[in-house]
């Protein structure tokens, strides 16, 4: 396909990218965040094979595959069965920043992710790298996300996330790590969803919720 | 032969410059006094007792007269009271000689310990307190006193003293010799640091560490502590007032020597017995005073001979 | 490979197969072989040394054993010296040591391996000839010293708060030396010391005075000065004394080598005058830690603790020497410079033949009574006279008076001091005097200490039971003492042997030529007027013993001498609790120096049920705290407990918080990133 092409059709998947980041912000409901999560997943994918498609890269569009499979499927599927097992709290009722607030500061931190990716777009300007700050934006929502959440589950969502954001700054900028540092990000990334939902279950057996700030009463 | 010679008068005269000293402080004090001779009809009887040997002492009680005696006699030889050259010349420095006489000292104190009473104790511990607080007086006025010579060999300060008279009269000499006078006063046991004719005890700092000492010990010890006050007194005596020390061998010069020491030596001690009639002991907390003010004026002469250098 | 090298690596080499066979050999014969391995250990590191200070030099270079740098080591010759003295001390300690582990169930396998591996770091730290050798050795030696020192801890519990302040002093003492060597580091092609030298003109004024009062505040916390001294009157009582006396007589002695190689030789100290202000203060900390620590060994009662700080006081006068000799040299009187440095450097290993001695008879006596004060010691001499007269000996080469070990190197160094006076200006004229009233000061405290210790502790009669039973030691700790005081002998009567070759490493230390001359058997300054015979003096004390002895003998005309009772003012034996005690023996100098001393007095007074007139029981209690150790350290370590305390309010429990903390860092570092471009 032709350059601009190419670079509209990145910049509708970038942009699809953000959009997905701040809904997660903005959504209350559980079930309705996960979904939202699983349609980024698909944006990723779309990103990584529409750079394959401009590459002629097969590895690439092997790895696109498989981050369709991992991303928008298997961990929306595992957050959902987690999700199953939840009991009550479908609703993230109280976070620590109200919504209104929480939506200021993402438009905050996409301009601060803009100014710092500045240097990585100028070394090598290409419709690739003019999309680099939004996966850096995506990053630092996703730590927003991780940090003001009480629930255990959108905590998790957040930091897979961020995980979104940082495969997406790592395919615009090398155009391909590899599949087998790929294989490797995304088998860590399981394991930690796998890990945490152990976690969350053994938590809401001693504590009946999944509130993290009730927590604290166990420092001395 | 100048070494024998300065021995024999050492080890001969001293008891009498006790007995002097004391038949001073006797006729000034309205009594008829035991004559000069005493001392030595003391050390006499004393030959003819049985020694005896206290329960509980080690070697260290029975060796320490010897000791003391020993370092006397080792200083009676190097240092320069009748010739200025002598074979012990490496051995006549002022540091060398001063830390001699405080072995004698230390020897004593460990006799004192030994002992295990407690007084032996009371006056050991005076007696170490007393040295360390001399040492700074004693140390920075040969300092003051090796400065204008530029050295600390007893034979060059007195040879120094001899070629230029005038050096006697300076500030830093002055200080110096001031400062040494009560040295000397506090090491060999005299008013006011220390009463040597005392019969209270807990007045007492060097006889109570000699309380236990009978016989042949007690007569080394009272020789040894008239050998010290003569050997400092001579000390003080050739360092500021050197005129009449034979320079060479000759045979009259070396009498003239003689002489002329036996009468400044003399001459010193009664100074020194009438300064004690009007003196009163000092309490053992009020000595470090004392020897403070000594330390000042040491350190004035030292600063006096950079600066007026 | 010439002898110096050869020697070198036979002694590491005995060293690491010593601690392989304290490792793996069955108890009965592990004290045993490990004593003899540091000893051949140690007569090999002699060798090298002595080798080294005539003149030999050796270079080994093995680039692949550390990463980076590699390893350099160089032998020179005043690496030499103390090479010479390490392995001296290890020598006596070594056999020592063969009788005292067993004695004292130190024959564990950690403390057998150990030990050699200690001797051998501190042989390796003088050699060491470039930044990252020398720091690995240092930190060596620290951790086995460490480890060493609290090998007794399941018997006794100070043991461990004792190594604590120790592990804690010497390795905030290694970060200093650190930072201030890698600061000389940075300004240098590389690490090694070759390098450094090159650097060091190129240096302003400023980064050259940190470095070497960064590296002065490393290596004189080692060395034992005030006000970093805090470790060693702790250490020292609580370790096992040979290693007590490995880390008094050789270890500390690597904090002074510090000084002089960085200061002269790395950062040529000695060439410009704007250095004069470093040496002032080496002089002026010197003098001040030789008065601290002599006044403290005077008061203090517990026999190790007092030799501990008496070691403190002889790094003070040491450093004394080193400080004058820097004076000297940047005012350009080199002459002068090398008299100080060689007072200095004899005095150096004066002390590590005396201390090796006095901390063996200390360590003979622990064993044998098990008792460390020396208020409930005394009347030892019957029991264990071998031990009563090493102590002795040692205590007469202590407190400096002839014919002892130590009276040589205070003479040269008091010479060295008085012919100052002309040479360096009106700070000279103010400095000189001060400084020798403050070592004549020193000097006498040290004789006043040392007959306490020893009068108190080793004469007169028994003050418990445990000093009573006391019996001597077996041959291989005697064998020990006998070592030490064979040296303190040799350099009390015959300097004359080894000053020829310290004064030539003296004065090349500071560019001059030797400063003393041997004549027969005088000691003859170069350059200003001062002579010395030890020999003579002895010889002529021992004439004037005679002397007295066949006077005596011929005069005194009754010879049997009878037994007596002691003067009791009549009213029966004396006991045990009349002698004076180490306390009561002090007590007129803690009067004197109350203002610097300020013992703490309490008295509680039980009174009886019945009545107030009526008093039950009286307890007193008396201590003598470390004065700079509750002005300086108590507010340091109160504010860093309050800062400890007020940082635990960043930890509220919310993992929200936490997570937070991260966030903010992220962002606050992007924000900076941007605004810095």
């Amino acid at each position: 396909m032709s350059e601009a092409l190419y670079g509209q059709l990145l910049n509708i998947a970038a942009g699809a990218l953000l959009l997905t980041a701040v809904l997660i912000l903005w959504r209350r409901e559980l079930a309705s965040i996960i979904d939202v999560f699983a349609l980024q997943g698909l944006a990723l994918a779309t990103l990584v094979g529409l750079i394959a498609l401009q590459e002629g890269s097969a590895e690439l569009a092997v790895v696109a595959v498989g981050v369709l499979v991992l991303r928008a499927g298997v961990l929306p599927w595992l957050l959902r069965r987690a999700l199953a097992g939840a009991g009550q709290t479908r609703r993230e009722t109280r976070p620590l920043v109200n919504v209104v607030s929480s939506l200021l500061a993402a438009a905050a931190l996409t301009l601060l992710a803009y100014a710092v990716s500045q240097p990585l777009v100028a070394l090598d300007p290409s419709p690739a790298t003019h999309a680099i700050p939004v996966g850096m934006a995506v990053v630092l929502i996703g730590f927003f996300v991780l940090v003001t959440r009480r629930l255990a589950l959108s905590q998790l969502v957040g930091f897979l996330l961020m995980d979104n954001g940082i495969t997406a700054v790592g395919f615009l900028t090398t155009a391909g790590i590899g599949v087998i540092v790929e294989l490797g990000i995304s088998l860590d990334v399981l394991l930690v969803v796998l890990v945490l939902q152990i976690l969350k279950t053994r938590i809401r057996e001693a504590f009946g919720d999944t509130d993290i700030d009730d927590l604290r009463e166990l420092h001395d | 032969m100048g070494i024998l010679l300065q021995l024999l008068i050492v080890v001969g005269l001293s008891p009498l410059l006790t007995g002097m000293m004391r038949q001073i402080r006797a006729r000034l004090e309205g009594r008829a006094g035991a004559g000069i001779g005493q001392p030595w009809r003391d050390l006499r009887k004393l030959m003819r007792k049985r020694p005896i040997a206290p329960h509980g002492t080690t070697e260290v009680f029975r060796i320490a007269p010897l000791v003391l005696v020993a370092t006397c006699l080792v200083v009676a030889a190097a240092a320069p009271f009748v010739t200025t050259a002598s074979v012990l010349d490496p051995v006549a420095d002022l540091f060398a000689v001063v830390a001699l006489l405080t072995l004698g000292t230390v020897a004593l104190a460990l006799a004192g310990i030994d002992t295990g009473t407690a007084f032996g104790g009371m006056g050991a511990s005076r007696e170490a307190t007393i040295i360390a607080l001399v040492e700074p007086t004693l140390l920075v006025a040969i300092f003051a006193l090796s400065v204008p010579v530029g050295s600390t060999n007893l034979g060059a300060i007195v040879t120094s003293t001899l070629n230029d008279p005038a050096q006697v009269f300076s500030p830093v000499s002055l200080l110096a010799a001031v400062a040494l006078i009560v040295v000397i006063v506090a090491e060999t046991g005299r008013l006011p640091v220390d009463n040597p004719s005392t019969h209270l005890e807990l007045t007492m700092v060097h006889e109570a560490m000699v309380l236990e000492y009978s016989g042949p010990d007690l007569a080394m010890v009272e020789l040894a502590s008239s050998m010290r006050l003569t050997v400092f007194l001579g000390l003080l005596a050739n360092l500021f007032l050197p005129w009449g020390i034979a320079t060479t061998g000759q045979p009259l010069l070396v009498a003239a020597a003689v002489l002329a020491f036996v009468v400044k030596v003399a001459l010193l001690g009664a100074c020194l017995a009438v300064g004690e009639v009007f003196l009163a002991k000092l309490r053992l907390f009020r000595v470090p005073e004392l020897l403070a003010g000594s330390f000042v004026l040491g350190l004035l002469a030292v600063g006096a001979s950079f600066f007026l250098a | 490979m010439n002898l110096v090298l050869g020697a070198l690596l036979t002694a590491l080499a005995v060293g690491a197969l010593s601690a392989v066979a304290g490792l793996f050999l069955p108890r009965d014969v592990r004290p045993a072989v490990v004593g003899v391995g540091v000893a051949v250990s140690g007569a090999s590191a002699v060798v090298a040394g002595a080798a080294a200070m005539t003149g030999q030099a050796a270079a080994l270079v093995l680039p692949d054993l550390l990463p980076l740098a590699g390893v350099l080591v160089t032998v020179d010759a005043l690496g030499g010296v103390f090479l010479a003295v390490t392995g001296g001390v290890a020598v006596a300690v070594g056999i020592y040591g063969i009788g005292y582990c067993r004695q004292h169930g130190l024959d564990a396998r950690g403390v057998q391996a150990v030990l050699p591996l200690f001797v051998a770091a501190m042989m390796l730290v003088p050699v060491a000839a470039s930044v990252g050798t020398f720091l690995l050795c240092w930190e060596l030696m620290a951790l086995t010293s460490l480890l060493l020192v609290i090998a007794e801890h399941r018997s006794r519990p100070a043991v461990a708060q004792a190594g604590r302040w120790y592990a804690v002093m010497t390795h905030l003492g290694m970060v200093a030396i650190l930072i201030g060597l890698l600061v000389f580091a940075a300004h240098a092609v590389d690490g090694s010391f070759a390098a450094l030298r090159l650097a060091a003109p190129g240096l302003s004024p400023a980064v050259a005075g940190l470095v070497f009062v960064a590296t002065g505040i490393g290596f004189g916390s080692k060395a034992g000065i005030v006000p970093l001294h805090a470790w060693l009157p702790r250490a020292h009582p609580e370790a096992p004394s040979n290693v007590s006396a490995l880390m008094s007589a050789a270890m500390v002695n690597l904090g002074v080598y510090g000084i002089v190689r960085v200061g002269f030789d790395l950062l040529g100290g000695a060439r410009d005058g704007a250095a004069g202000w470093w040496w002032l203060l080496v002089l002026g900390l010197g003098a001040v830690s030789a008065i601290y620590g002599i006044l403290q060994a005077a008061i203090g009662t517990n026999l190790k603790r007092l030799l501990g700080y008496s070691t403190t006081e002889n790094m003070g006068l040491v450093l004394v020497g080193v400080g004058a000799a820097g004076m000297f040299a940047t005012s350009g009187d080199v002459t002068l410079a090398g008299l100080a440095m060689a007072a200095a450097l004899l005095h150096l290993v004066n002390h590590a033949a005396f201390k090796t001695l006095l901390f063996q008879s200390a360590g003979s006596v622990l064993a044998a009574t098990g008792r460390r004060d020396l208020d409930d010691l005394g009347g030892l001499r019957a029991g264990m006279p071998g031990t009563t007269a090493a102590f002795g000996l040692g205590a007469l080469a202590a407190s400096a008076l002839p014919p002892g070990a130590a009276f040589v190197s205070e003479w040269l160094l008091l010479q060295a001091l008085i012919h100052g006076l002309p040479a360096a200006g009106v700070s000279a004229a103010i400095v000189m005097p001060l400084a020798v009233a403050a070592v004549a000061l020193t000097a006498g405290l040290a004789v006043a200490t040392f007959v306490k210790a020893f009068g108190i502790g080793f004469l007169a009669r028994p003050r418990s039971p445990q000093a009573e039973h006391a019996t001597e030691s077996p041959a291989s700790m005697l064998a020990g003492m006998g070592i030490a005081a064979a040296a303190c002998i040799g350099l009390a009567v015959l300097p004359t042997l080894v000053l020829p070759t310290i004064g030539a490493v003296a004065g090349a230390s500071v560019g001059a030529t030797d400063p003393v001359q041997i004549d027969g058997m005088t000691i003859r300054l170069v350059g200003v007027a001062g002579a010395l015979s030890p020999l003579m003096l002895t010889i002529a004390l021992v004439v004037g013993l005679v002397a007295a002895l066949a006077g005596v003998r011929v005069l005194a005309t009754r010879r049997a001498a009878r037994a007596a009772r002691l003067w009791d003012c009549g009213a029966g034996p004396l006991s045990a609790r009349m002698e004076y005690t180490a306390t009561s023996f002090a007590e007129p100098l803690q009067r004197v120096f109350d203002d610097v001393v300020r013992a703490e007095q309490d008295v509680d007074v039980t009174h009886h049920d019945e009545s107030r007139y009526l008093v039950q029981l009286v307890e007193y209690r008396r201590r003598v705290p470390d004065r700079i150790e509750r002005k300086l350290y108590e507010p340091v370590l109160a504010v860093m407990a309050a800062w400890g305390r007020a940082g635990r309010r960043l930890a509220p429990g919310s993992v929200h918080r936490y997570l937070g903390y991260g966030f903010y860092a992220l962002c606050g570092l992007l924000i900076v990133l941007v605004v810095t471009r």
